[in-house]
């Protein structure tokens, strides 16, 4: 039997993350994504586990090549976004990206920002970033784009003298805050071990 | 990652990559050698090990086998990489002996 839900997380990475999880042990594991849809297949209880992953600031091709090198790892791999966005012939600027990734239109990588990976739950390892240094990169991803806005909406603020920009520019600030936290509690613990 | 090329001092994540990849291996295989030849002591996440093989081969020490005829991307270890990888040996022998003197080897 197959279920669906709809639920839109947005930013929130790690409630999502639970939430899959939380939906495994019920016994659902994950058969297809939309943009709010979540499609589900019966299996056993807490049979898979999930991981959210944000690539939004990869380039098309390596987002892709990421995709298949989970898949061949063994991991079912989806897509999904990250903001609820329904037009078509879309194109967007992320600054924050990495080379060839600072363009994003529909074809490509907007709307494709985030990876949920399912494996098997005795796989190992269990987790999918296992050094302090490479945990730092991706806490580093993930804080840029909130960098970026918060950066856009101070400058809008100064300029216009508006509480409005000055009211989304505090919002922001909480997500660049938490990721940097992270950041720097990974940079810290990299200088004296390498593992987790 | 934060390999020192000059004074040769490469990370165990490093390292094991490539050892592992004296024989041509694709991304799985790599995580199953390492888990297998530290008994599961290092486990590597296929998200840092993604990230190690693409650093790996812009620093030339590794390469993708050019006959992608099968499904899978295997990669194998360059001359360049060897050197790396021998002069790692050399270094870590240094440490053995020197924290052997030390610490008394048993």
């Amino acid at each position: 039997m197959s279920k669906r839900c709809y639920r839109y997380f947005g930013g929130l990475l790690t409630a999502q993350e639970n939430w899959l999880n939380k939906m495994s042990k019920k016994g659902y594991r994950l058969v297809r994504t939309g943009k709010v849809l979540y499609e589900f297949e019966d299996c056993k209880p807490d049979q898979v586990r999930y991981y959210v992953e944000f690539i939004g600031h990869k380039s098309v091709e390596h987002a892709k090549e990421y995709y298949s090198f989970l898949e061949e790892i063994g991991y079912q791999v989806f897509y999904k976004n990250y903001n609820l966005n329904y037009s078509a012939g879309k194109v967007r600027w992320r600054p924050w990206a990495e080379k060839g990734g600072r363009i994003a239109t529909n074809a490509g990588t907007f709307n494709r920002e985030l990876l949920i990976v399912e494996m098997e739950n005795d796989a190992k390892p269990i987790e999918l970033h296992t050094s302090y240094e490479d945990k730092e990169k991706y806490y580093s991803n993930l804080r840029n784009p909130w960098l970026f806005m918060l950066l856009m909406f101070a400058v809008s603020a100064m300029i216009t003298r508006s509480v409005l920009f000055g009211a989304a520019a505090l919002t922001v600030l909480f997500p660049v805050i938490l990721y940097q936290t992270q950041v720097m509690k990974m940079r810290c613990e990299a200088k004296i071990k390498e593992r987790c | 990652m934060r390999d020192n090329t000059k004074g040769g001092a490469l990370t165990e994540v490093t390292f094991y990559i490539l050892l592992s990849l004296y024989t041509p291996k694709h991304g799985y295989a790599i995580m199953q050698f390492i888990g297998e030849k530290t008994g599961g002591r290092l486990s590597l996440g296929a998200g840092t090990l993604y990230g190690a093989l693409n650093s790996l081969q812009e620093k030339g020490w590794i390469a993708p086998c050019g006959d992608s005829r099968g499904r899978k991307k295997e990669y194998f270890i360059t001359l360049q990489g060897k050197e790396t990888a021998e002069k790692e040996l050399v270094r870590l022998n240094e440490l053995v002996s020197v924290a052997g003197g030390i610490i008394g080897s048993q």
